[in-house]
């Protein structure tokens, strides 16, 4: 039964199942609504509840475990077929997969039955025209042993499926029933219902938080793939970043060093042109502003926020490297060769964070109290001497949590980078000579032809997990200063 | 009808520290004070009561020109301060606000510690020449807050970690230490327990040593209990202004005597 079905199935009883609680509700007590422990509805709801999040749980557990059950029992027949290299492991597995896929095709549209499917001299030839003519080319080298193993896929998933409705038909059937049943006057249903939603709003918040484990998973999976291809040493300490790719032969030197210091050298500048700028806008908007300009200003200031990337790299790339060239280049202290390079992306990044640097910090110091303020103009301070002696240290906490903030956006930055620092990674003083950064070679690594047994590729996972570690740690400092420092007023 | 200590009841004839001529403010459309004239006498404790939002702490706010960081506010009439007009474009609003101390409803000590609390008005201000003479004026200022013996050995903890009656007695201590000529107390007690209550009271009395002392109050207790003068507030109106004896005893005006009899407010 597919799984749409399925769905549908559920809702359905689920739906009939509310009104049966309603209405078995009502009967319990005779009409007499004010007898009832709780409304007519939560009865119903409850009985719904009952009725479809046991079936949903069933079904999307099942929907998650059996492939990866009927590809490990796969697996142990593949062994034979392979040649023992991953590559052609994986290949062969989706060569099954499409197959099976096919096969099941072949049987929902093709008018084939499930029997000749699974017979033993089932003809590739017939079934890849069969196949053809339903519009799906599997390819022509479908061997025997592919088709086997194929035949073993569906034969297995389709069983699977069989079960997997029974499971949660019952279910769902089971939780109706069993909800039915406690449906009397006494039963107190508005409780259950909190429970109930209490369990909706908890799977809610645990699937982000399962989400960052399961890329957390992901990147650990081909890192540790990775190290065991390239030392975990060289790659940490390694001075030199040269992948060459398998093509032109000859080892690769990928030390994180250069890209790292690429990154944080680009984040150092972005900080410097962020910070003062946005500290100074936040103090205007908050301070000195009158309603009528802040409430112009400010979103105007957000606006920054929202200009995607890429068209920040587009304005470093075309109008702010040509014009640091001009300033900086050969016709005047030749300083600088090319419009790539660390400062032109540095400067345009800074631009980029003023709005993330000034927004919060405005928001931090507007909720600084009113009356701190009074006090200090009672004692005769003038507006700024009220501002540096008395304001800003009160908020320090919350600008240094929103600078750090803004670092890790910095770390995580990749379009600027690509198209305003450069691609040559170099462990370099100077500021208007090209550099790359650790985001900007994860993206170069993984374009192309990508062959992910090479540690060429794999180090784009390394790199990956390096600045998740990197930015996880910024912001968690980020959290910790906050939280440390924050002024507790009332 | 008040248990009034008579030796505080004996007015002090001082000289006119503050007149207000003619006083009328706006926030924006609100007439919040309407034709107010008054005299307040040096080194006495006046008391301004009156029910909420008849402007008595409005009329406060114009004698330092607190008012003037609302940007709706703006005000006609004027204030003469030992017989100079405060708002005389001659006058430094900042510079007058170090002459005229202010204490708020809510304690509102800086998130500082102890010490910078009290010194950050003299620094500003550039009263001291050395770290001895600050440490001298600091000194007598927590003394003169009645809270120098509870705090002189915690100098260096901050001034938000101390109980509300030690930071309100230290937020005057840090008015005192501008040396102020006159001192505002906007509602000082109000946020504080009756134990608290008392002490700032002892300290106002003692106050009134050296500075001319106004006093907003919703309590009439307590208007009875420290001022020599009382002004009575009636929606913008100043009522009736007199001794306080006289204004708790013998008011002349009806809406005083309802209001201080309980009828109103």
């Amino acid at each position: 039964m597919p799984v749409l079905w399925l769905i549908l199935i559920i809702i359905a009883i689920t739906t009939v199942g509310f009104l049966l609680g309603c209405s078995r509700a009502q009967r319990s007590v005779n009409g007499n609504v004010r007898a009832l422990h709780s409304l007519p509805s939560y009865y119903g709801i409850n009985v719904g509840i009952w009725t479809a999040i046991p079936a949903f749980v069933i079904l999307g557990l099942w929907l998650l475990i059996q492939p990866v059950l009927i590809e490990s029992h796969i697996q142990q027949s593949v062994q034979s077929i392979a040649t023992g290299k991953d590559v052609t492991f994986g290949l062969i597995m989706s060569d099954i997969r499409r197959v099976a896929d096919g096969l099941e095709l072949a049987i929902t549209e093709g008018g084939m039955t499930l029997d000749e499917i699974q017979s033993n001299d089932l003809d590739i030839d017939t079934l890849l025209q069969t196949l053809n003519s339903l519009g799906v080319i599997l390819g022509t080298n479908v061997s025997n042993s592919v088709l086997k193993s194929a035949q073993e896929y569906q034969k297995l998933s389709a069983g699977g499926n069989i079960l997997m409705s029974i499971t949660v038909l019952a279910t769902m059937i089971t939780g109706l029933g069993l909800a039915l049943v406690k449906t009397n006057k006494n039963f107190r249903a508005r409780i259950s219902v909190e429970y109930g939603i209490l369990a909706i709003l908890f799977f809610a918040a645990s699937i982000a938080i399962m989400t960052t484990i399961g890329i957390l998973f992901s990147l650990a999976v081909n890192t540790l793939e990775f190290f065991k291809l390239y030392s975990a040493i060289d790659f940490f300490f390694g001075l030199e970043w040269a992948p060459s790719f398998s093509g032109r032969g000859g080892s690769s030197s990928l030390g994180v060093i250069p890209l790292l210091w690429g990154t944080l050298y680009i984040s150092v500048i972005a900080l410097l042109v962020a910070v003062p700028i946005g500290i100074y806008a936040a103090i205007y908007l908050s301070e000195y502003a009158t309603p009528k300009v802040r409430a112009f200003t400010k979103p105007l200031l957000e606006i920054l926020a929202g200009i995607p990337t890429i068209v920040y790299g587009l304005f470093a790339l075309l109008t702010v490297g040509p014009m640091l060239v001009k300033v900086f280049g050969n016709n005047t202290v030749g300083w600088m060769d090319g419009g790539t390079a660390v400062i032109t992306a540095g400067f345009v990044m800074g631009i980029m964070l003023i709005p993330f640097v000034s927004s919060l910090s405005d928001d931090i110091i507007n909720a600084v109290p009113q009356t701190l303020r009074d006090g200090s103009y009672g004692l005769g301070a003038t507006q700024s001497e009220t501002i540096q002696q008395i304001v800003l240290p009160a908020a320090l906490p919350g600008i240094v949590g929103a600078i750090l903030l803004a670092a890790s956006r910095a770390v995580g930055e990749t379009m600027i980078v690509v198209l305003g620092a450069g691609a040559a990674a170099r462990l370099s003083l100077n500021p208007f000579e090209a550099m790359t950064a650790v985001t900007a070679k994860i993206v170069s690594q993984l374009t192309g032809d990508s062959d992910f047994a090479s540690p060429e590729v794999l180090v784009a996972f390394a790199l990956g997990t390096t600045l998740f570690f990197l930015t996880l740690g910024l912001n968690v400092l980020a959290l910790y200063v906050v939280r440390k420092y924050r002024e507790q007023y009332e | 009808m008040y248990d009034i200590p008579p030796s505080t009841r004996s007015v002090v004839n001082g000289n006119c520290k503050i007149s207000a001529r003619k006083v009328d403010v706006y926030y924006g459309d609100n007439h919040a004070i309407k034709n107010v004239s008054a005299d307040i006498a040096d080194k006495t404790v006046t008391a301004f009561i009156g029910p909420s939002g008849c402007g008595k702490s409005t009329f406060l706010r114009c004698i330092n020109r607190m008012n003037d960081t609302i940007d709706s506010a703006y005000m006609k009439g004027e204030i003469l301060l030992d017989g100079q007009n405060i708002y005389d474009s001659s006058i430094d609003p900042v510079q007058l606000r170090a002459r005229v101390g202010m204490v708020f409803q809510k304690p509102n000590p800086f998130p500082k510690s102890i010490y910078d609390n009290v010194a950050y008005g003299p620094k500003i201000h550039g009263m001291v020449r050395n770290k001895s003479e600050l440490d001298d004026l600091v000194e007598q200022a927590l003394r003169r807050g009645a809270i120098w013996d509870e705090l002189k050995d915690r100098l260096n903890e901050s001034g938000t970690g101390l109980s509300g009656g030690q930071q309100q007695r230290l937020c005057i201590a840090r008015a005192v230490a501008t040396e102020p000529e006159v001192l505002l107390m906007d509602e000082p007690c109000s946020a504080l327990d009756p134990i608290a209550t008392a002490q700032i009271e002892e300290l106002i009395d003692e106050l009134r040593q050296n500075y001319s002392v106004i006093i907003v109050t919703h309590s009439m207790q307590q208007a009875a209990r420290v001022s020599q003068k009382t002004a009575f507030f009636h929606l913008g109106s100043l009522v009736e202004y007199n001794d306080t004896v006289q204004i708790f005893t013998n008011p002349q005006d009806s809406r005083t005597e309802s209001y201080i009899t309980g009828r109103i407010g």
